[in-house]
């Protein structure tokens, strides 16, 4: 059963523990702004992430039992140490490149590893279906994260990690309303620590007067990935659709309206605005055909308990 | 040609000798699990006021009977998780997600016999029962083990009950919530032999 107020307490406490773990870290003056800032973020998410994990109380069995444990204890912890080794300034931007893709070609084989999905366990897909998926599945994470990548690069602000948030918060919700209850709850300290790292460093970033807002690649990385993990659990192991799934996948590329002629050296507070309401607007669309098929399907179960017990007559 | 014709007889004699040997070795008789005439069901308190009933329609398994040697007997059951089925659409929709049997990671459940003895109105099983990808030694009591003919086919039919904590295997303890950590397990299933 869901439990809102411990998704409370779990997203608060992440959100204060990541907050505070980026303050301590990217204030202090132990190397230059840029890489200082960066590795703040990914520990501060790190950080965040363990907290908000354990006022959860979401159990995970080592070695991983399942998707969504692969998901927390591999994914997870990898993709915060390539964007930790990002972040050291004699990497060479290809090198991170090459680490960023060769992980995210693994993610779909680490997720479905020992599922009904993998022709070694024997069953649903023949050998070069699987091998396709994995294919196919690996080349949307990849260019998902590029495409972000690119659009930061060109116009630096907040608002593609604000979409990222408002994405990963509505595939956490969709995933509960599809069933999956604990799939859906450990979507909220991913979004508390992204929302809470975003905001200090961007706070940050102005007191020591940057230009750009220093670690929002890092902040990226972590989302995308996390926001692949979880719809991909979602979709393979869950009830999502494939439609709700690649829209909430997707939802965050509507950033690159900022690049249109049209909105080229307006405000950014309104170029901001303008690209969290788009990609606000599929994202709707979906959580509102979920909660929908929820009130069809699931709701009558859960009402019917509600009845039993005397709490809703 | 007398040379061929002693040839020929010798290796008749050595294949009809060597046929009936293995068939005495083996005297176990050998079954398929009739899905027509069996059924695994199960059923697990609802707020521990009443239980909720249900059944798994896809099931494989075969068992061999040594009725001179019944530690020589074998047990193997196979179920689909995927078929789970209480009479209610969406609530079988909801055990197949990963809170609860996880079909897509875990699709099915298994028990295959490491030891067999004969006890009175039955078979003593202790096996290795699988279930959520946890395996543990189980022991059962199979009642029944009569035998009946109709058509030229054999058939045997035995009876059995489990119960299981599932907690023990794996799922969530959160998704336990108005459904009971125990469930029963009810096996009642034929076997056909031509």
């Amino acid at each position: 059963m869901p439990e809102p107020w411990l998704y409370l307490k779990s997203i608060v406490a992440s959100a204060i523990g990541s907050a505070l773990f980026v303050l301590a870290l990217g204030g202090l003056r132990w190397s230059s702004t840029e890489t200082r800032l960066k590795i703040a973020c990914v520990l501060g998410i790190g950080f965040g992430l363990v907290v908000g994990y354990y006022v959860l109380g979401l159990q995970f069995a080592w070695p991983p039992f399942n998707g969504l444990d692969r998901f927390l204890t591999i994914i997870l912890p990898a993709v915060l140490m390539i964007e930790l080794i990002a972040a050291f300034e004699p990497v060479p931007s290809w090198g991170a490149w090459l680490l960023r893709l060769s992980f995210a070609a693994s993610i779909p084989r680490i997720l479905l590893h020992g599922s009904v999905y993998l022709p070694s366990h024997g069953t649903e897909l023949p050998v070069w279906q699987a091998g396709v998926t994995l294919l196919v599945c690996s080349g949307l994470l990849a260019s998902l994260w590029w495409l972000l990548l690119c659009l930061s690069q060109r116009s630096p602000g907040v608002s593609i990690c604000l979409s990222l948030c408002l994405a990963i918060q509505c595939t956490g919700l969709t995933v509960m309303l599809a069933g999956y209850i604990k799939g859906g709850a450990a979507a909220l300290p991913v979004v508390a620590t992204i929302l809470s790292a975003t905001i200090v460093v961007g706070l940050v970033s102005k007191r020591f007067g940057a230009v750009a807002n220093f670690g929002i690649a890092s902040i990226i990385g972590i989302g995308v990935v996390s926001l692949y993990g979880l719809l991909f659990i979602g979709y393979f192991f869950g009830r999502l659709s494939a439609g709700s799934t690649m829209a909430m996948l997707f939802s965050p590329l509507l950033c690159w309206v900022s690049e249109i002629a049209v909105m080229r050296n307006r405000a950014i507070w309104l170029v901001g605005s303008l690209q969290l309401t788009l990609v606000a607007i599929p994202l709707s669309v979906v959580l509102s055909l979920a909660k929908r098929d929820f009130d069809r399907d699931m709701a009558p179960l859960l009402y019917s308990d509600r009845r039993a017990n005397g709490l809703d007559l | 040609m007398q040379r061929y014709y002693k040839l020929f007889v010798l290796t008749l004699a050595i294949g009809t000798f060597v046929w009936s040997v293995s068939k005495s070795a083996s005297a176990a008789d050998e079954y398929a699990y009739d899905l027509v005439h069996s059924s695994v069901s199960f059923k697990a308190r609802h707020l521990d006021i009443s239980w909720i009933h249900g059944r798994f329609n896809e099931v494989e398994g075969k068992f061999s009977l040594d009725r001179e040697n019944p530690s020589k007997s074998t047990f193997q059951l196979t179920i689909k998780t995927e078929s789970v089925d209480t009479a209610n659409k969406a609530r079988d929709e909801h055990l197949r997600q990963p809170d609860y049997f996880d079909t897509k990671q875990f699709p099915t459940i298994e028990f295959k016999s490491t030891k067999a003895k004969a006890i009175d109105g039955g078979y003593e099983v202790t096996g290795d029962f699988t279930m959520h990808g946890k395996t543990k030694q189980i022991t059962l009591v199979l009642k029944g083990g009569k035998e009946h003919t109709f058509k030229d086919v054999k058939r045997v039919g035995f009876s059995t009950e489990l119960s299981v904590k599932r907690s023990d295997y794996g799922f969530d303890p959160k998704a336990i919530g108005a459904i009971g950590d125990e469930a029963l397990i009810l096996i009642d299933c034929e076997g056909t032999r031509k």
